[in-house]
């Protein structure tokens, strides 16, 4: 074996998910000590349905992160498709057919912030943080034009479909499966090679023919993709609309990326890890009710894990 | 029909010409040296061709069919690969996934990661029993070596299959048998009918796998041969051109002859051995008063001497003592306190804080030199006013932002905060990139009297007429040595340039000369 190949350094930096994976179960057998009922179905399948809008959330933050952009617009985002969908739900009668069209509506919506966000940020060379914060203001205004107030139930069939399932298998789990097949395959790609290349050194890639410039667009229409999905999941949950549903996903998300061991610097990471990343916070949030502790520590907590999964992540990437 | 063809290609940047109507024609099936000295425009004639500079006008043909590419992707597209050095690889990813990057084969769209390893493979098995056993197709790129990465970057070019290769100083980090194995690569690519174009600093591998060499000079080709009707004394003279290769300094700001050497001042620099990212074993003394050359090609080790000596790049090995008190693995302000100054060409990055006053800039030195906590404006501006006029500044009020002076006054600011420190050595790394010819008159005129004031003066300059006009000695690098000293009678813009292609390590006696 190879000096490049083996030792605990190199395969950390391959797989960057491990930490994460390892931090993730760690959680559950603290979560499994403190709640014993952790690992029925029925409280599995719920925890999955409070996890599952960061993780997809979180998924989309990736893409955008791989390529050394960031979008602090992500949670408006999911806001705006919230109350486009059930806004279009509404002014279509609520029949099957306008819960596909508001859906749908809910999708174009998040492609089409993902787009705003990639033209301002590749095409006109803004800079990422700065312009995001500013379209997530813009988004998050959009979405109280929308709807100005909470409420506009969905029809019931929407949310009575996402707390059931198919063929015996729960809707959570299906978009979940669904998700991570729709990773896998992205993984498979060249886009997902270009992606890493960008991030990783631009000019670089550039002068290698990576159509740069079209790879950081298609990572933020990515990120708005599963932003959307999210929405669409927290509609079915909540069963209405709000615009100020998706307030802190962006900076959750950002954290979840973290802690999946993707370097914010670009280029390094992936999807699994944020996965798990996104599993940590909400396990973190579990534990902390379960051991009775006050609620206000789990932003404490979360905060100084992700503190420490970026300390170590410097460490690993000195040696 | 020649396979490429540029003619009467023309580029300024600002007021440089880089090329004034350059013509090349390119044969297919030929190593096509290309040489000159530095800012003779062979870069950016090699830029044109890759994609990444258009050109302001000239017409570049490809098979007789006019072309313009506005990208590398789409020269790429059009046949040409280029070599750039350091420039293509992801330190990231994996020695595969780069070599293989923008073009991985592809089975029901989605990429065959076996194909992938199996092309790496037989890609590096090129280069067999020439790589150390450390390298294989999933090391990180950012593990590597110098030289295998320089070999990863040969060999990415040479997997795209392209008609018209431009290598750009690929052997600069090769061993001899790494270099033997590129030339017969390359005599492979000849046989295959494509067409090389070849740039070295090297002139013994410019004969040994060239055709034909072209020179160029002011940003124009001055001359195509036959490698074999042609000798490296012909090359040179055509490199100086005519009238300057009798003559003995020409270029130089007028009325400046060399101070003459007093070999009795005290040694203020002694460098001893030292070696950082791209130097090699660099040995070197300087006395008070004297300024001393730094000479070749852009990029062969002479700038990150000076920053590894300020201790602007770390990594750097050896013995520095300045003025007998030795300076270990120093950060700028360790250099400063012990009497360095560094101006850089590069201001946006190494000079001025652009955005803020005049005053403040003059005052960097000064502060981190002597230092305490408070600098009241007043006392400041009172100790830098003599500076200020000695400087000849040009500008509006000291408040100002530095951003507001012109390129030249920019650079007599970075000059003015040394001036206010008094430094006992000054490390000018090519000082007078883009400022007029008034500012850089009145820059040298002003390291002259540095220099009669008894400070020593360590110049890299890319312009040769700089450094014959005001260094009585020059080191002449290559491949981050010094291959040749030149002083006296001996420095001639034609020995610089002759020296400027030495082979590193080839030339006897070269370093016992320098540390001398």
């Amino acid at each position: 074996m190879s000096a490049a190949t083996s030792g605990i350094g190199p395969r950390l930096r391959r797989s960057t998910w491990l930490l994460a994976l390892g931090s993730a179960l760690l959680l559950a057998a603290i979560n499994l000590a403190l709640q014993p009922s952790f690992l029925e179905p029925g409280v599995m399948a719920s925890n999955l349905t409070t996890f599952l809008p960061l993780i997809l959330v979180a998924i989309g933050q990736t893409w955008v992160v791989l390529a050394s952009d960031i979008d602090l617009s992500i949670g408006s985002t999911v806001s705006l498709v919230n109350v486009v969908t059930v806004v279009v739900i509404d002014a279509l009668g609520g029949d099957a057919a306008a819960i596909a069209a508001g859906m749908a509506a809910g999708v174009a919506t998040g492609l089409g912030c993902g787009l705003v966000n990639g033209l301002c940020v590749a095409r006109l060379r803004f800079q990422p943080i700065v312009t995001t914060f500013a379209t997530g203001v813009v988004f998050a205004g959009l979405a109280l034009m929308v709807l100005p107030e909470a409420g506009l139930p969905v029809p019931e069939v929407y949310w009575r479909g996402y707390a059931g399932g198919l063929f015996g298998v729960r809707s959570v789990v299906l978009v979940l499966a669904a998700a991570l097949l729709l990773c896998l395959v992205i993984e498979r790609t060249r886009f997902a090679r270009a992606l890493r290349a960008s991030g990783g050194q631009m000019q670089a890639a550039y002068q290698s023919g990576v159509p740069v410039t079209w790879t950081r667009i298609r990572a933020y229409l990515l990120a708005g993709f599963f932003a959307a999905l999210a929405a669409l999941c927290l509609t079915g949950e909540t069963a209405s609309g709000d615009p100020l549903l998706g307030g802190a996903y962006a900076l959750s998300s950002i954290s979840a990326v973290v802690l999946g061991g993707t370097a914010l610097a670009g280029g390094v990471g992936g999807f699994l890890g944020s996965v798990f990343g996104a599993v940590v916070l909400g396990l973190i949030g579990n534990v902390i009710f379960f051991a009775r502790l006050p609620f206000e520590y789990q932003t404490l907590v979360q905060g100084l894990i992700v503190l420490a999964a970026l300390a170590g992540g410097v460490l690993v990437a000195r040696r | 029909m020649p396979l490429l063809e540029l003619s009467d290609l023309r580029k300024r940047y600002g007021g440089i010409v880089a090329l004034d109507g350059a013509d090349l024609a390119l044969e297919a099936g030929e190593v096509h040296v290309l040489i000159g000295a530095n800012g003779c425009g062979k870069s950016t004639l090699c830029k044109v061709i890759a994609g990444s500079v258009l050109p302001d006008s000239g017409v570049l043909r490809i098979d007789g069919a006019e072309r313009r590419f506005r990208s590398p992707r789409e020269a790429a597209a059009a046949g040409v690969g280029v070599f750039y050095q350091e420039l293509s690889l992801v330190p990231s990813l994996s020695v595969e996934d780069n070599l293989l990057l923008g073009r991985e084969p592809r089975r029901f769209g989605l990429v065959d990661r076996r194909a992938v390893r199996r092309e790496a493979e037989r890609q590096l098995a090129l280069f067999a029993g020439a790589l150390g056993p450390e390298l294989a197709p999933d090391s990180r790129v950012a593990d590597l070596s110098a030289d295998q990465r320089q070999v990863v970057e040969i060999l990415k070019v040479l997997g795209e299959d392209a008609r018209l290769i431009l290598f750009d100083e690929p052997t600069s980090s090769l061993d001899r048998r790494q270099v033997a194995i590129f030339f017969e690569l390359v005599r492979a690519l000849k046989r295959e009918g494509r067409t090389v174009v070849f740039i070295s600093h090297r002139m013994d591998e410019i004969f040994e796998i060239g055709d034909r060499v072209s020179v160029m000079r002011d940003g124009r080709v001055v001359e195509t041969t036959a490698v074999a009707d042609t000798d490296p004394g012909r090359i040179v003279r055509a490199m100086v051109g005519g009238e300057a290769a009798a003559g003995g300094a020409p270029g130089a700001a007028p009325g400046t002859a060399p101070a003459p050497a007093r070999p009795g001042d005290a040694t203020l620099l002694r460098v001893d051995g030292l070696s950082a990212p791209r130097v090699d074993g660099v040995s070197l003394e300087l006395r008070a008063g004297e300024i001393l050359g730094l000479g070749g090609l852009h990029g062969q080790g002479q700038s990150a001497l000076l920053r590894g000596l300020f201790g602007i790049e770390p990594g750097v090995r050896g013995r520095i003592e300045v003025e007998g008190r030795p300076l270990r693995r120093p950060t700028p302000a360790d250099s400063i306190r012990a009497g360095l100054a560094y101006i850089s060409g590069d201001r946006g990055r190494d000079g001025v804080a652009l955005l803020r006053p005049i005053l403040e800039n003059l005052a960097y030195g000064l502060v981190t030199r002597e230092g305490g906590v408070a600098f009241p404006r007043g006392r400041v501006a009172g100790r830098l006013g003599p500076v200020v006029e000695r400087l000849g500044l040009r500008f509006g009020s000291l408040s100002d932002p530095v951003r507001s002076l012109s390129g030249g006054n920019q650079q007599k600011v970075v000059i003015g905060r040394w001036l206010a420190t008094a430094p006992r050595v000054i490390l000018l790394d090519d000082p007078t990139k883009g400022i007029d010819v008034n500012a850089k008159a009145d820059l040298f005129r002003m390291v002259r009297e540095l220099a009669e004031a008894g400070a020593a003066i360590l110049l890299y300059s890319s312009e040769d007429g700089e450094l014959l006009g005001h260094a009585e000695r020059v080191l002449v690098f290559n491949g981050g040595r010094i291959v040749r000293e030149l002083s006296g009678e001996g420095l001639t813009r034609h020995a610089l340039n002759e020296a400027a292609y030495a082979t590193p390590g080839a030339t006897p006696g070269a370093e016992a000369g320098a540390a001398a």
